[in-house]
């Protein structure tokens, strides 16, 4: 095709455009496939709705779902070419940073005989598993309300869409099937499996997210 | 090479402005002006295999055509434009599997094209441009190449605005008697 034919056939069907951004509805169903896969590949813990009275399967959502929001606020920054990314990338550092903080607070303030069982909990070895587990099942959604964007680093965007779907999935893990309650915990485990969905989502994006 | 980046970037930004809003008219001026502006880009970029730049001219085409809408519209065109046309460069080369660096460069070097046309121009205009004191020398660079409007190079140079179109004005005089010594 000549280019002088490709210009006007582009500038024909023109319609006006809207900022494009993750789609609202794709992510929201990424947020219940995470939970059904909890629920059923998982299971839900049979104290739910009294855990639910108490702060801390609410503390790990916000952090998780922080980390989910800040994932696709870097994904969304990557995905519009010229912007700086780095506004949203700080942010996630400091998410982390500050639950990390207040991990090595409470063990200080643990006794040091208690230290080790309370960090690694009952459930550290299946824990990031079971959050890439479950991301597993949320990311083609996550990936898919992506794709209005144009990133022109698809493996630095695969990475945010990566984590953001770990947060996802560690939401939901944290929130209707993990009984751990200490913030060290939180903030070494569901922060490796998050971490892990990360890298995976790189890999994936890197040949993905090409247009 | 009178044409200054600046002014270009505010045309094609309100372009682009009147593309995303639907007028098909805007939006065929700014990609035949993308055209323009890509074609020498990726020239440039491609010695030895010029011919692909007419394919990755198109590919930049539909791209900026297709990806509009991620445009923000607070922020300058040509770093969009630039970061887009600097994608499909990288992508180009790894589709070959070639591993090739396209280092970063400033956003208006794709417009900068428009107006000098490659490096022995560049060269030459370095020559020309060397006959004048320094202080005056920087701020003509600024203003006719590099692209800054008259009162961002006066300050750069430490200028009054004033003082700076004189100082353009008597530059460009030197700089025309200097390469045509028969006029006056």
């Amino acid at each position: 095709m000549k280019t002088d034919d490709l210009i006007d056939a582009l500038a024909a069907g023109l319609e006006p455009a809207k900022p494009a951004r993750p789609s609202p509805d794709l992510l929201i169903a990424a947020a219940l496939t995470a939970g059904a896969t909890v629920a059923l590949l998982l299971g839900v813990r049979p104290d739910l709705a009294q855990a639910l009275q108490g702060p801390i399967p609410w503390m790990k959502g916000l952090y998780t779902a922080t980390l989910t929001g800040t994932g696709i606020w870097l994904a969304t920054r990557l995905g519009r070419p010229g912007v700086d990314p780095r506004p949203a990338a700080f942010a996630m550092l400091a998410v982390v940073a500050a639950v990390v903080l207040w991990g090595v607070i409470e063990m200080s303030l643990t006794p040091p005989e208690r230290r080790m069982a309370d960090w690694l909990g009952g459930t550290w070895t299946v824990c990031g598993r079971n959050i890439v587990l479950v991301s597993a099942f949320a990311a083609p959604l996550v990936f898919l309300s992506a794709r209005r964007l144009a990133p022109t680093r698809p493996t630095t965007a695969g990475l945010a869409l990566g984590l953001a779907t770990g947060g996802l999935a560690a939401a939901a893990y944290g929130l209707l099937h993990c009984g751990e309650a200490t913030a060290a915990f939180v903030a070494t485990w569901y922060t490796l499996g998050v971490a892990a969905a990360g890298l995976i989502g790189a890999a994936v994006g890197r040949f993905a997210l090409r247009w | 090479m009178g044409c200054c980046v600046v002014d270009k970037e505010a045309e094609l930004k309100r372009l682009m402005l009147r593309g995303l809003d639907g007028d098909p008219v805007a939006w065929r001026a700014l990609l035949s002006e993308m055209r323009g502006a890509l074609t020498p880009f990726f020239k440039r970029r491609l010695i030895g295999c010029e011919a692909d730049a007419e394919d990755l001219v198109q590919d930049c085409l539909i791209a900026i055509h297709a990806k509009r809408a991620t445009y923000d519209r607070s922020l300058p065109f040509t770093a969009w434009a630039y970061a887009i046309a600097r994608y499909k460069l990288i992508d180009h080369f790894r589709r070959q599997g070639r591993r090739h660096d396209v280092p970063l460069e400033e956003a208006s070097v794709l417009l900068a094209e428009h107006t000098v046309e490659d490096g022995v121009v560049r060269r030459d205009l370095k020559k020309v441009l060397s006959i004048l004191p320094l202080r005056q020398r920087r701020l003509i660079e600024d203003v006719r190449v590099g692209g800054f409007s008259l009162a961002e190079a006066a300050q750069r140079n430490g200028f009054t605005e004033g003082a700076a179109k004189v100082s353009v004005h008597r530059s460009m005089k030197t700089l025309v008697a200097s390469v045509n010594p028969n006029e006056d």
